[in-house]
């Protein structure tokens, strides 16, 4: 079996799984749409229709719920040592962190999608260019779950792991962050060569730490 | 067989060679194929026992199904509910069913017969005594079942980390 079909295996683990008990998706999805409520009110409908405030409320719930899903992720992993099972299996290091990022990927991407549709909703948003807004959203999402797993993992068996894992993710994020932000505005305000800038950025990081996490998961379980 | 007292270091020797546990000096040299199953059951939460142990044995390239362990494991009637929902004596009993779906070169078995009921004592011995007719080398960490101790083809005693006896 390849280290592929390891990692395919891995997600699908863990998609039924949450399937079974969406805690983290649940979590997400509430957390994100108050966001959006409130940033609403808070803002008011005239600032929260501009790109850039959109854009950055948008990421900045996305950011969130990454860490939520993960977290959560992780609990139902370390309950009756379920990850110990995975980590003994030939080649399971390396799959665990493949199949944790893509698994966070799709439910990060159900949760950016309802988001930005209640987004565009209750701010009344006018989108511009929306092929370029969904590719934005797509590799941000790509961008944000190798970074936000990696952390999950190094903080793995640290007992204050909830309230490190944001502190330790957060400045690894802020690029993906502006990069995310500054794509959607683009997208939004009808920019379209800035929003593929801010795309290729945002694959860029999204390989820059795929690749990063493949080569410290192995030491990190350590 | 291994035995020592608590605190001997049983269940790190067992992970030492499962390779969830880091040296601190020397080399490991794994075997092919290793399979640990550690004194909790291990399986994750939401899945089904079907789903686990189907999962395992996918992962290894040989995929099977689980169905037959887990009849004989007296599991029939709850293969497909999710293992949150089974005792602490049922999920210890589909952990160890995997005996029977990952047939590994080397089984390692930390404390298996904890939560387990008399039947469920049987039906270990027995799946030892197929293992081993298998040519598996089954490696057994436990304080319990000292008659046990007769069927061992070799007894290793830990204490304080060291081994006090071969």
């Amino acid at each position: 079996m390849s280290a592929v079909q390891r990692a395919m295996l891995v997600a699908a683990r863990e998609l039924f799984a949450e399937r079974a008990h969406p805690d983290g998706l649940a979590a997400a999805l509430t957390f994100t749409g108050l966001l959006v409520l409130l940033e609403s009110l808070a803002f008011g409908p005239g600032r929260a229709r501009e790109p850039d405030v959109a854009g950055a409320a948008f990421w900045i719930a996305v950011t969130f719920a990454a860490i939520l899903v993960a977290t959560r992720s992780f609990d139902r992993e370390l309950e009756d040592d379920a990850i110990d099972a995975v980590l003994a299996l030939p080649g399971g290091r390396d799959a665990l962190y493949a199949g944790k990022v893509l698994a966070l990927a799709i439910v990060l991407a159900i949760v950016a999608a309802t988001t930005g549709v209640l987004s565009v909703f209750v701010n009344s948003l006018e989108v511009a260019l929306g092929a370029q807004l969904v590719l934005v959203v797509i590799l941000g999402v790509l961008a944000l779950a190798p970074v936000v797993v990696l952390v999950s993992l190094l903080a793995l068996r640290v007992r204050a792991r909830v309230a490190l894992v944001p502190i330790l993710a957060f400045p690894m994020l802020v690029p993906q962050l502006l990069a995310g932000t500054n794509g959607a505005a683009a997208a939004l305000a009808g920019d379209a060569t800035a929003a593929f800038g801010w795309s290729a950025l945002l694959a860029v990081f999204a390989l820059l730490y795929a690749v990063l996490g493949l080569t410290l998961t192995p030491g990190a379980f350590d | 067989m291994l035995r020592g007292p608590n605190g001997s270091g049983k269940t790190t020797l067992l992970r030492t060679i499962a390779g969830l546990v880091p040296l601190t000096h020397g080399r490991r040299v794994p075997p092919t194929s290793v399979l640990y199953i550690g004194h909790r059951p291990m399986l994750l939460r939401g899945l089904s026992a079907r789903a686990n142990l189907a999962f395992f044995s996918a992962f290894r390239g040989r995929p099977a199904d689980p169905t037959d362990a887990l009849r004989r494991w007296g599991l029939s009637a709850l293969a497909s509910v999710p293992v949150e929902r089974l005792s602490a004596g049922q999920r210890k009993r589909a952990a160890l069913a995997r005996v029977e779906t990952e047939t590994e070169a080397v089984v390692l078995l930390d404390e298996p017969f904890a939560d387990l009921d008399t039947d469920g004592v049987v039906l270990l011995r027995a799946a030892i005594m197929s293992a081993l007719a298998r040519e598996q080398a089954v490696l057994l960490a436990t304080h319990f079942h000292e008659e046990l101790d007769r069927d061992a083809r070799q007894l290793l005693v830990l204490d304080a980390g060291a081994v006090r006896s071969l």
